[in-house]
């Protein structure tokens, strides 16, 4: 899956001979900063912060546009 | 918003996928990532970050490249944010009264107009992959938070497609390749350019750039696989 051969870690061997498809895409994202954990954190919190198709609009205390409730019994009786 | 699997799964699915397949051997680590950040683009292209998330945001450090720069940013951006005025920000770029600065539905994009072939197309593809708008959202799927929680669910193995032999497979880095270019390529890097330049952006200014640079390792990398 990964394109390695067991012969020898991804760093062992040398990438620039005949880099295969895999191995190729995988120095591109460490490059491009790309490289494991680079989200930390950040990518926890976007699990943790991800709301439900309800929550997600409704967020407390903001000033914003919020789909209430309310909001939804207007725009069904008024057919949109 | 939010996009779930036929059936009961009508949950955001790339938030649960980071986490099911933290352990799975299934998908290689920078594979993990990818989802990872479509997971973190999703997030803020759904809806603005709480407290928690703005945190979260500001420890990033990049790890070089234009990627890890505009991860820099983000950090950046993040500590200067308050989330009340990142959620006024995000009612005005993306929900304003009488019309948002952006819109960011491949349709639109691609041909103007909101919900015109485009997202017929992607229709079709969803039915083809078992991908269902979960209950209770309206948006149009074609919306480029919910595309990117489809990215993150396909590369995480979460959604199948019947192969030659007509068998079930999960989507491989062909099959992401074809969606991606069918659905985001063409458009969505246009989409974080413009909201670099929007005049109300501050934070989403840095989002933009992040996925603007996101993509374009993106479609480099699938050229390399291809």
């Amino acid at each position: 899956m990964d394109g390695m051969d067991g012969s020898g870690t991804m760093t062992e061997r040398h990438r620039a001979d005949k880099p295969n498809g895999a191995m190729a895409r995988r120095d591109l994202f460490r490059v491009a900063g790309l490289g494991v954990g680079a989200l930390g954190a950040a990518a926890v919190g976007a699990v943790g912060a991800a709301p439900t198709a309800e929550a997600a609009p409704t967020a407390p205390a903001t000033t914003g546009y919020r789909e209430t409730d309310h909001v939804r019994t207007v725009y069904a009786l008024s057919r949109f | 918003m939010v996009v779930g699997m036929e059936g009961q799964r009508s949950v955001v699915m790339s938030a649960d996928l980071a986490q099911d397949n933290r352990d799975s051997a299934e998908v290689a680590e920078e594979e993990l990532l990818r989802a990872q950040v479509y997971g973190l683009l999703a997030r803020l292209l759904r809806a603005p970050p709480d407290d928690g998330l703005l945190a979260a945001l500001a420890d990033l450090r990049g790890d070089g490249g234009g990627f890890g720069d505009a991860l820099n940013a983000l950090a950046g951006a993040a500590r200067e944010s308050d989330a009340a005025a990142v959620a006024a920000e995000f009612t005005t770029l993306f929900i304003g009264v009488g019309g948002s600065e952006r819109l960011p539905y491949a349709s639109y994009y691609l041909t103007g107009f909101m919900n015109e072939k485009p997202l017929a197309v992607l229709r079709d593809d969803m039915a083809r992959l078992g991908i269902a708008r979960a209950d209770g959202v309206t948006e149009p799927e074609d919306h480029l938070a919910a595309l990117c929680e489809m990215m993150a669910g396909l590369i995480g193995g979460l959604f199948e497609e019947t192969t030659e032999t007509g068998d079930a497979a999960p989507v491989g880095l062909d099959g992401q390749k074809r969606f991606y270019d069918r659905h985001i390529g063409a458009w969505a890097g246009r989409f974080f350019a413009d909201l670099q330049t929007s005049p109300s952006a501050r934070f989403y200014r840095a989002v933009g750039a992040v996925g603007e640079q996101f993509l374009a390792v993106e479609g480099r990398a699938f050229d390399l696989a291809a």
